[in-house]
């Protein structure tokens, strides 16, 4: 077990402990809250564990619970969490019943809206991939919704905690009767105002709704137009150019197909990688393959694939094939850096090199599968091109701290 | 026969239980004096473990 101070908060302690059992960091916080606030043990035993615990970054041996797991984890933490509040108390380690446990409903409250809060946020590099149907419901619109609803809720459980929390203070502190003059005038105002300006809240959230679900639709169209692009367009394009040779049609057609029903069913496509170095060199092999023109890979630095590196390796690939088609049969040449700020991706030809601002609106390689694609999943893409020097494409992706 | 992994969820069960039995024939035979701020502790003690074993078995 290993500190993970790359997601930890002081020392990393209880982001190495969630990592290595697979559970919420946030819960592992809230049981060092809980045992600081009952008799001043958290403090001791987060210092003990980061003396002893090693920093480094240890791969998890277990995946973090989700669905039905997960939700046993939580209260199985929580009700282990009060029976030591419990034992504590009859032992008489015990600060007062009357700062304990409103510290306790405030940090579980806290946790929850905080959760709630990280859920109900989509990260910059959630874009939609699913395909649209016209006329059918959005299928990642269902579960986008349902984790929505459930960080409200979490949410929702959280604040009431702490409202606890603060009534449960007032009330063993016989503050309860001189706060509640201020209660009442603070409730009367708010409600009198929430009459007043209830319809203009009403619209604006449903009108940021709904802007919001055409941004997340216009996305999703750009995602399918830049996939059907890179796959389909320029599988029909090759078998157009190699229509002489059956036995090669068969194979792109039967190669396409494989990865058309991988890409509608959302699974992994056959032989996918799974970090950025093979998924780099298997576009270049592809590209090689494909246009019979070299390809030199060159990785420095290692990362797990999630989807905004996909959209890299995507872009990257996309570049290749433009570099492999319109370099007049140079070597391409592929570098590719990843640090802790962003991983970079350098795609360069030497071939007649073109005008990137006079190309036409139809086409869709550059404008969407590069340097859409980039931007839909946070990063950018910028291209120079030279008649001398040829063309060279730098894609270019911040990385987040989890990522 | 072959000796496979132990079932942990079911194993902690089984101690919770061996526990809290343990601690009400001990309150039956007038060895300790179980009242609520023991019985408590020890009863969520129990659930919390089991259900954190079977969360944590969930998650492989």
């Amino acid at each position: 077990m290993r500190r993970d101070r790359s997601g930890g908060w002081i020392g990393g302690v209880c982001a190495g402990i969630a990592r290595r059992y697979g559970i919420d960091p946030a819960l592992v916080r809230l049981a060092f809250v809980v045992a600081t606030a009952a008799g001043g043990f958290g403090i001791a035993l987060y210092a003990l564990a980061w003396l002893v615990m090693p920093a480094g970054e240890a791969r998890p041996r277990r995946r973090l619970a989700t669905g039905r797991g997960a939700i046993e984890v939580a209260f199985g933490t929580v009700l282990l969490l009060i029976s030591a509040l419990l034992a504590l108390r009859a032992t008489g380690i015990w600060f007062s019943d009357a700062i304990v446990w409103p510290l306790v409903l405030i940090a579980g409250g806290g946790v929850l809206i905080w959760r709630g809060s990280a859920t109900a946020a989509p990260a910059p590099a959630e874009a939609p991939t699913a395909p649209l149907v016209r006329g059918e419901p959005e299928p990642r619109e269902r579960p986008r919704l349902t984790r929505a609803a459930a960080a409200i809720s979490r949410t929702g459980l959280g604040i009431a905690l702490v409202i606890a929390a603060g009534v449960a203070f007032l009330q063993s502190t016989d503050a309860l009767s001189a706060a509640r003059d201020v209660i009442l005038a603070v409730v009367a105002v708010v409600v009198v105002l929430g009459a007043i300006f209830a319809p203009w809240i009403v619209r604006l959230v449903r009108s940021l709704t709904e802007e919001r679900a055409e941004r997340i639709r216009s996305q999703e169209r750009a995602e399918v137009a830049a996939h059907l692009h890179d796959s389909v367009l320029q599988t029909l394009a090759l078998v157009q150019r190699r229509s002489t040779d059956p036995q090669e049609v068969a194979a792109l057609a039967r190669r396409q197909e494989r990865e058309l029903r991988a890409w509608l069913s959302e699974r992994p496509a056959p032989g996918k990688a799974a970090t950025l170095t093979p998924a780099l060199e298997a576009a270049a092999a592809e590209v090689e393959e494909r246009h019979g023109v070299p390809v030199e890979v060159v990785v420095v630095g290692e990362r797990d694939l999630d989807p905004a590196l996909e959209a890299l390796v995507a872009a990257a690939r996309e570049a290749m094939t433009n570099a492999a088609k319109f370099g007049a049969g140079s070597p391409v040449d592929v570098y590719a850096e990843s640090n802790s700020g962003a991983v970079r991706v350098f795609v360069r030809d030497r071939g007649p090199g073109f005008d990137p601002a006079a190309l036409p609106p139809d086409r869709h390689g550059v404008r969407e599968s590069i340097v859409g694609r980039m931007e839909r999943h946070g990063g950018r893409a910028r291209i120079s091109s030279d008649p001398d020097t040829g063309t060279e494409v730098e894609l270019e992706l911040p990385t987040r701290p989890d990522r | 026969m072959r000796a496979g992994r132990p079932d942990i969820p079911a194993l902690v069960a089984g101690l919770a239980l061996l526990a809290l039995g343990g601690v009400l024939l001990l309150n039956a035979l007038d060895a300790i004096d179980l009242g609520f701020g023991l019985f408590a502790p020890l009863a969520c003690a129990a659930t919390g473990a089991i259900l954190l074993a079977n969360g944590l078995s969930r998650s492989g």
